[in-house]
């Protein structure tokens, strides 16, 4: 599948990736127009987390290209930073700094952006509260939280927090592993709403997912198989031959 | 405004701003040369097999004072520790009072630094081997005995109780229920006091008490530079050869570490640490013959002036207020140099490679150079004085601080700083919020215990010139005025006491807000 006119916002093309301690990944291609939301399908150990590394530049492949908005990776140090500043990733253990306050932790997306002075001042000042507060209203969040220290909040409201800090980087492409794997099933896909929301052009979203029946909502689905790609089209194509296939005949499959 | 985590870990460095106008004026044009012919020699050292096999003769002396030090500190903080105990007391005798005073007791001998124990016993009994094993033995050995009396009583003692109402004589109940649970804190701190042992044994050489420490001394002050760098080097190969032993040994224990936020394990192999231990007692036998440490001659006392026709108006005519003031604004910026600058560094260094190593290499010779030695070269281009001496004692101490620092930072969640510099924060920011935002507290707590090591260890810049307490002392010393040195060593004692008071209440502060 072509990237239309505009140009791509993640685009790899021949991956490989070997690794005696991570799965490894042969020949992956994968393009994200922008508006476009893919999710990521593929057994425990297919190369999900893998083909993440590499699309948020935390993995540089064996052989392969990788074009984030068509631009190879920078070589300058600061070129390559203003590129990562533009990917999003939602880890799966949210990875919030514990000992921060809601507002220092979204305010640590900025960083990227920011020099010196402010970082050292956020440390020390409630910053750019409204746009804070406009992040933590998108999660459906109250304001009020801001000035709590993290640790004081709910498992839910840590979640949304770790997503209201993606949307305060402002990034073009939103990765995310697994984000709703240790959630209940109702939190889940209210979460996953929320996500697919701000997923808009010229935003891309790449997402993988452990449960195929939460797909609704997505343009696209990829899925992986011993570090290939297996399959790679339109949500509604995905079914339950395909998935079986996918993990290997586990009963995995999507409850009818 | 109360400012965040990462940030209270860099205010001490604010220290610097001051310095930055302060020190210009102390700086006078003499020695800049030396310094430069200080540093060259630093990759010329001195090869001649003479050279060399004296230092490595110093080298040994010093080792094995540092061990019979240790070994005897040991001993004497394991018995000292369980008879300061309150649950050993409690067990014993149905009352905690005891303990409560061998334990106000200790502090007295712990508050005395060992150069000033080793400049005393100099004085009492001549110079012998056994006067630098003595004076490392006792202070560490009150310094081991409170952290095991505090270790023994913050154990549960349901299981001592257990075994003393099914009717085990308390002696046996004490070791069996406590015994194996304290074997690993104990190896964790004695470990970490052999490495002090050492470089306090290269101090008290600095002073005339033999052994590297004196070779060091004596080519610092007749420059021979290359010499003074091949002792250096010898002594940087043992030391840290004998870390990471340690270290290694922590890790194949499972030991905690001194200073590490995660617990991995608490203890494995019993019966190796004590086969260990055992080893330890025919080494410092033999190391004892080696060294001819004669205990008994530790008998002939030197005839003492009488105290009695002591000069006690001239004693109270000394600046008081001006001494303790010197002594504790010098603690105040040594302790704030190491603290805040350990952190600074790292932050600095943190997008290059090679020059973590350097850092690395910076702090391990701050470790192992004696502050005096650094404030004697200091004097080559700077004035005598509080800020020289807190030079000398800040780099000191940076080199254990900043040591402590980089093992931590390795061994703690590397996630939140990988996750930042993911999203393009450069690698400095990274580290500073995704990192010392986690180390800040505990650090600042081993901190404030470093501040406590620093006054007391504020007299041996003494001959940096107008340090206060420390340089008054080594003067009374040097004239034989035992009224006044009396008084200064009482005076040490209380400030010391007073300053780990305060430490204390900091550290518990730093690690219940943690």
């Amino acid at each position: 599948m072509a990237a239309g006119p505009p140009t791509a916002v993640l685009a790899l093309r021949g991956i490989r990736v070997s690794g005696r301690d991570r799965p490894r990944l042969e020949d992956v291609d994968l393009s994200l127009a922008p508006g476009e939301r893919v999710a990521l399908l593929g057994a425990s150990g297919a190369g999900k987390s893998t083909l993440l590394a590499v699309a948020n530049g935390l993995l540089a492949p064996v052989a392969g290209t990788v074009l984030w908005e068509g631009q190879a990776p920078a070589r300058s140090r600061r070129g390559r930073r203003r590129q990562q500043a533009r990917i999003g990733t939602l880890w799966q253990d949210l990875r919030l700094i514990e000992e921060l306050t809601v507002q220092q932790n979204l305010n640590a997306a900025r960083l990227a952006r920011w020099g010196w002075p402010r970082a050292l001042l956020n440390l020390l000042l409630p910053l750019d509260t409204d746009a804070c507060a406009v992040a933590l209203r998108a999660m459906d969040l109250d304001p009020a939280l801001l000035e709590q220290p993290v640790t004081a909040l709910s498992g839910g409201q840590r979640q949304r927090v770790a997503m209201a800090r993606l949307l305060r980087q402002e990034p073009t492409l939103l990765l995310a592993d697994e984000p709703l794997a240790s959630l209940d099933p109702r939190l889940a896909s209210e979460l996953l709403a929320l996500l697919l929301a701000q997923a808009v052009a010229p935003r891309a979203l790449l997402l993988s997912l452990h449960r195929p029946d939460l797909l609704d909502g997505f343009d696209r689905a990829v899925g992986l198989k011993d570090g290939r790609v297996l399959f790679d089209g339109p949500v509604a194509r995905v079914n339950a031959a395909l998935l079986a296939d996918l993990y290997g005949g586990t009963p995995h499959g999507p409850s009818p | 405004m109360k400012p965040a985590a990462p940030l209270l870990m860099l205010l001490p460095a604010l220290v610097l701003v001051p310095l930055a106008f302060l020190l210009p004026p102390l700086v006078h044009g003499g020695g800049w040369e030396l310094i430069g012919s200080f540093a060259l020699a630093a990759v010329t050292p001195s090869l001649d097999p003479v050279v060399l096999a004296s230092l490595l003769g110093g080298l040994g002396v010093t080792a094995g004072m540092a061990l019979l030090g240790w070994a005897g500190s040991l001993v004497l903080g394991l018995l000292l520790g369980a008879a300061s105990s309150r649950t050993v007391w409690r067990t014993l005798t149905g009352s905690a009072l005891p303990a409560e005073l061998i334990r106000r007791l200790l502090a007295l001998p712990r508050a005395i630094h060992e150069l000033i124990w080793g400049l005393l016993l100099l004085q009492l009994v001549g110079l012998q081997p056994a006067v630098a094993v003595l004076a490392i033995a006792l202070p560490f050995g009150a310094l081991v005995a409170r952290v095991l009396s505090d270790l023994l009583d913050a154990l549960p003692t349901a299981n001592l109780e257990a075994l003393r109402a099914a009717g085990a004589p308390a002696p046996v109940a004490l070791l069996t229920a406590l015994g194996p649970a304290l074997l690993p804190g104990v190896l964790s701190y004695g470990g970490y006091r052999l490495e002090c042992a050492l470089r306090s044994a290269t101090l008290l050489g600095v002073f005339g008490l033999g052994g590297l420490g004196t070779d060091l001394k004596l080519t610092l002050q007749s420059l021979e530079f290359h010499e003074l760098w091949s002792g250096l080097w010898l002594l940087l190969a043992v030391m840290l050869a004998l870390e990471g032993c340690i270290s290694l040994l922590r890790r194949r224990w499972l030991v905690p570490g001194r200073f590490v936020l995660a617990r991995r394990g608490v203890g494995e192999r019993s019966r190796e640490m004590l086969l260990t231990l055992a080893a330890l007692v025919p080494l410092c036998l033999l190391v004892g013959r080696g060294l001819g440490v004669d205990p008994a001659a530790l008998l002939h006392w030197q005839p003492l002036p009488g105290l009695g026709g002591g000069d006690w108006a001239a004693t109270a005519a000394l600046p008081w207020p001006r001494l303790v003031g010197g002594t504790l604004l010098l603690t105040v910026l040594a302790a704030s140099l190491a603290v805040g600058l350990a952190p600074l560094l790292l932050l600095v260094v943190a997008p290059l490679g090679w020059a973590r190593q350097g850092l690395r290499l910076l702090w391990a010779l701050g470790r192992l150079w004696p502050p005096p030695l650094s404030a004697l070269l200091l004097l080559f281009v700077l004035e005598p004085g509080v800020i020289t001496a807190a030079l000398a004692l800040g780099f000191h101490n940076l080199g254990v601080l900043g040591r402590l620092l980089l093992e931590s930072t390795g061994a703690t969640d590397p996630a939140a700083e990988e996750a930042l510099a993911c999203g393009g924060s450069g690698p400095r920011l990274a580290l500073l919020y995704g990192r010392f935002s986690a180390l800040a507290r505990p650090y600042l707590a081993y901190g404030a215990y470093r501040a406590d090591v620093i006054l007391r260890e504020s007299v041996v810049v003494g001959l940096a010139g107008a340090t206060g307490l420390g340089s008054q002392l080594l003067e009374s010393l040097s004239s034989f005025a035992w009224d006044q040195l009396l008084a200064l060593v009482a005076v040490y004692a209380l400030l010391t006491l007073v300053g780990e008071d305060l430490s204390d209440r900091a550290r518990r502060r730093w690690l219940a807000a943690a």
